[in-house]
C-alpha cells in the first residue's frame, strides 16, 4: 500500500512516516502544499495523510484541486484545529476521514489501514483466499492452521495480491503500490519478491495460490 | 436603600397616601364637629331667646312669669332627660330655675351682652350637655308709654343647659363612618398600588428575562430596545455597549485559547509521535538516543511557546509592573546580542549597530530587553545566508526612536500587515518549524506599555524592517541620521 504524508512540521512527519515505512507501506513525504499536490496528482496513492496548514498552499486547497481533477485517493486529514466546523468543513472538502492533533500513532496506523481497506472495497481486516488468511492489523499469515512469518517487503507485496484477490495485477501496479520496490534499481525484483512468497506459501498437495499470466501479470487465488 | 423596588414604591405611595387620608379625616372631623356644635348652639340660643322674651322688668324689678301658653317648657319639667335653665337678676339673685334643676344651680358663665355665649358642662344629673348663656336687659312694662322710666335699665343673665347625647352619638357615628372609609381607602390604595407598581415595573421583569436570556457563547445578542419605556432606553443601551464589549474582550480570549491551544498541539502531537514510533519495536541504541534528542528539541520549543504565551498573558493582563529608568540602548542591544551572535557568524550575517552611545530611553529594564531580543532574535533567524542586520536610532522628536532591519525577508507587504498578530507566521517562518508566531505579538504589546509605537514594513529587495519609538532619557542627543 502506498501513502503519502503532507505534514510540515518535521519531527511529526519523520515519525509518522517512519511509523508507516515499519508497517509495510510505501510512504513519500512532503511539508509543502504544492509539493504535496503534484505528488498526489502524479501517484495513485492509496492513502493520502494531509496536514491543513502547509507552506504555500493549505491543505484544503490541496484536497479540493485533488478531487476536482478526480483523484479518488483516500485522504485523513490530521490538524489541530478542532471544532466542530472545521471537522465537517475537511469532510465536506472530500476527506474521507478526520484525525485531530495530537493522536496516538496506533489510531493513525489503523485510520489508514482502514482506509487502505476501502480502497478496495474490503471491509474485513482479514482477507481470505482459499486456505490463505492475511491478518492487516496485525500482518499474520497463515496458510490452513500454519503460520508463516513473511519479512516485510514480501508481506507487502502478499497484502497487495490479497486485496486485489482474484483480480490480474501487472507488474506496474506492484511497482506503484508497493513502493518499497522503486527503492531497488533492478525491475526484476517483483519477480524476486514472488518466488520468494511462492516458496513460503504454496504447498505440495494444495491448488497453488499465486498465478503467474504470462505477460499481464500475476493473480492471487481462482478468478474472480 | 436596598430591597425590593415593588415594596418600596407600595410602602411610599401607601405611606402617602395614609397621611392625605388622616389630614383629610382631620378637617372633615373639624368641619363636622363645628356644624354639629353650631346647629345644637343656634338652637339652644334660640330656646334662650324665647324664654328671654318672658322675662320683664318694672320698676327696676326683673320678673319672670313663664305662661304656659306662650312657651313650651314640658322639656325643662319632664323627669326623663330633662333639659334646664336658670335666670339671673344683675345683682345675682337667682329670679327663676327650671323645675327640672330642683335646688341645684347651673354654672352662671361671664358672657357678653351683645351675643350669646356657650360652654361644654357636666348637667346636674351628670350627662354631658352644653349651656348658653345670655345676657340682655328684659323688657321694660310701660303701660301709659309716656314720660321716661324714672328707674334705671336692669340687665338679666339666662342660662339654658340641654344635653350633647344626640350630636355626641352622631359626631361618633361620623368619625367611625370617617375611620372605616380611611381604613377601606388604604386597602384599595394597597391592592390598586400593587397592581399599578407591578404593571409599571413588567419592563424590569422583561429586561431581567432578556438578560437571563443572554448566554455567554452569544454576548454580542443585544437586547431589543424596541417597546422598553424610554426611562430605561439608555440603562439597555448601556447594557448593549457593555455586553459588545464583553463579548469582543471573550473573543479574544476564545481566540487566544485556540491560537494557544492550536499552536502546542502540534509539537505535542510530534513528540508523542516520535517516542510512540520509537517505543513500537527493539531499536538499536543510537535510535532511542536520536528520538531522545528529538523530543527534548519539541520540548524546548514547547517551552519558549509556553513562556512567551504566559508573558503575553500578563502584559495584556496589565500584570507587569513598571519601573522606569534610563536604560542606555545601545549597551542594551550590545548586550542581548551576544547570544545570538555564534549562529549569526556561522551562516555569515553581518551585524552593525549604528546608535549614539548616550542614547538611552526612560523605561521598563526587563521590557526593552524583551522588546530587544525579541526584535535581535527575529531578525536573526530569518535574515539570509550572507545577509546584514541592521540596527539604528536617534533622538526623534523627544522620543528614542530605534530601527531593526534585516535582509533576506520573504514575505509580501500584504503579509507585513499580520506579523504582529498572534501565531501568525509566514510560510518562511513555518518552514524553519521552529518559530512560534509570539515574539512580535509580545513586542507590540511590550512598546504599548511602555508608552511607545511600533510599525513594520518590507522593501521589494528584501529587507525587513521594525520602527519602534520609546520614550526618552532627557536630554535626548540630537538626531545624527534619520531611517538610514
Amino acid at each position: 500500500m502506498r501513502v503519502l504524508v503532507v505534514e510540515d512540521y518535521l519531527p511529526l512527519q519523520r515519525a509518522v512516516a517512519k511509523s508507516l515505512r515499519e508497517a509495510g507501506f510505501g510512504v513519500d513525504v512532503t511539508g509543502d502544499g504544492e509539493e504535496g499536490l503534484w505528488y498526489a496528482v502524479a501517484n495513485d496513492y492509496d492513502v493520502i495523510v494531509l496536514d491543513l496548514m502547509l507552506l504555500n498552499l493549505d491543505g484544503l486547497t490541496v484536497l479540493k484541486r485533488l478531487r476536482a481533477q478526480g483523484r479518488a485517493s483516500h485522504v485523513l486529514i490530521t490538524t489541530a484545529k478542532d471544532t466542530v466546523a472545521d471537522r465537517v468543513r475537511g469532510l465536506d472538502c472530500g476527506a474521507d476521514d478526520y484525525l485531530v492533533k495530537p493522536f496516538a500513532l496506533e489510531e493513525l496506523m489503523a485510520r489508514v489501514r482502514a482506509l487502505a481497506r476501502r480502497a478496495y472495497c474490503k471491509k474485513n481486516p482479514c482477507l481470505k483466499v482459499g486456505d490463505l488468511r492475511v491478518e492487516t492489523a496485525t500482518q499474520q499469515v497463515w496458510r490452513g492452521r500454519e503460520a508463516i512469518a513473511l519479512t516485510p517487503r514480501e508481506y507487502a507485496l502478499l497484502e497487495y495480491l490479497a486485496m486485489r484477490a482474484g483480480e490480474t495485477v501487472s507488474r506496474t501496479d506492484i511497482w506503484e503500490h508497493v513502493y518499497e520496490f522503486t527503492s531497488e534499481a533492478d525491475s526484476n525484483v517483483v519477480d524476486v519478491y514472488i518466488a520468494y512468497l511462492r516458496r513460503k506459501l504454496e504447498r505440495p498437495r494444495k491448488p497453488p495460490l499465486i498465478h503467474t499470466l504470462r505477460g499481464r501479470g500475476y493473480r492471487l487465488g481462482a478468478p474472480a | 436603600m436596598t430591597g425590593s423596588l415593588k415594596s418600596r414604591l407600595l410602602l411610599l405611595t401607601v405611606a402617602g397616601m395614609t397621611l392625605v387620608l388622616i389630614v383629610f379625616a382631620l378637617a372633615m372631623n373639624a368641619a363636622v364637629d363645628q356644624s354639629l356644635t353650631g346647629g345644637f348652639d343656634a338652637a339652644l340660643a334660640t330656646t334662650a331667646r324665647t324664654l328671654a322674651a318672658e322675662v320683664e322688668q318694672k320698676d327696676g324689678k326683673v320678673k319672670a312669669s313663664f305662661d304656659e301658653e306662650d312657651v313650651d317648657l314640658s322639656a325643662f319639667k319632664r323627669a326623663k332627660r330633662p333639659e334646664y335653665f336658670q335666670l339671673w337678676s344683675e345683682d345675682g339673685t337667682v329670679l327663676a330655675r327650671s323645675p327640672s334643676l330642683g335646688s341645684a344651680d347651673l354654672p352662671r358663665a361671664a358672657a357678653s351682652p351683645d351675643a350669646p355665649g356657650f360652654e361644654a358642662l357636666a348637667l346636674p344629673d351628670g350627662r354631658p350637655g352644653r349651656a348658653a348663656t345670655l345676657v340682655f336687659v328684659p323688657k321694660v312694662e310701660d303701660e301709659d308709654h309716656r314720660g321716661p322710666s324714672p328707674a334705671p335699665v336692669q340687665r338679666a343673665t339666662l342660662v339654658v343647659a340641654r344635653e350633647t347625647a344626640d350630636i355626641d352619638a352622631k359626631r361618633t357615628g361620623f368619625r367611625w363612618l370617617l375611620a372605616g372609609a380611611a381604613a377601606g381607602t388604604i386597602l384599595l390604595t394597597v391592592l390598586v398600588a400593587a397592581l399599578v407598581v407591578r404593571q409599571g415595573l413588567r419592563p424590569l421583569d422583561r429586561l431581567a428575562a432578556e438578560i437571563a436570556a443572554v448566554r455567554e457563547e452569544r454576548l454580542d445578542t443585544a437586547i431589543p430596545v424596541g417597546g422598553m419605556p424610554r426611562e430605561m432606553v439608555p440603562i439597555v443601551q448601556r447594557l448593549n455597549d457593555l455586553l459588545c464589549r464583553l463579548e469582543e474582550a471573550f473573543r479574544r480570549e476564545r481566540a487566544f485559547t485556540a491560537d494557544a491551544a492550536h499552536e502546542l498541539r502540534t509539537p505535542l502531537a510530534g513528540i508523542r509521535a516520535t517516542l510512540e514510533v520509537t517505543l513500537s519495536r527493539v531499536r538499536k541504541p543510537e535510535e532511542y538516543q536520536n528520538a531522545l534528542r528529538e523530543s527534548l528539541e519539541i520540548v524546548d520549543h514547547m517551552q519558549a511557546i509556553a513562556s512567551d504565551l504566559l508573558t503575553l498573558a500578563r502584559l495584556e493582563g496589565g500584570q507587569v509592573p513598571l519601573r522606569p529608568e534610563p536604560v542606555p540602548l545601545r549597551q542594551e542591544i550590545e548586550r542581548l546580542w551576544r547570544p545570538l551572535a555564534r549562529t549569526a557568524e556561522a551562516r555569515a550575517v553581518r551585524f552593525e549597530v549604528r546608535l549614539p552611545a548616550d542614547l538611552a530611553a526612560a523605561a521598563d529594564r526587563e521590557l526593552v530587553a524583551l522588546v530587544v531580543s525579541n526584535l535581535l532574535a527575529n531578525a536573526a533567524e530569518y535574515a539570509d545566508s550572507g545577509g546584514r542586520i541592521e540596527v539604528s536610532g536617534c533622538a526623534d522628536d523627544g522620543k528614542a526612536a530605534l530601527v531593526f532591519s534585516n535582509t533576506g525577508c520573504r514575505l509580501s507587504a500584504e503579509d507585513v500587515r499580520h506579523v504582529f498578530e498572534r501565531f501568525w507566521r509566514g510560510d518562511a517562518a513555518r518552514a524553519a518549524g521552529v518559530h512560534c508566531g509570539l515574539g512580535l505579538a509580545l513586542v507590540q504589546r511590550a512598546v504599548a506599555i511602555l508608552g511607545g509605537e511600533v510599525s513594520a514594513e518590507v522593501t521589494p529587495d528584501g529587507v525587513f524592517t521594525v520602527r519602534l519609538t520609546l520614550p526618552p532619557a532627557a536630554p535626548p542627543p540630537p538626531c545624527e541620521s534619520k531611517h538610514p
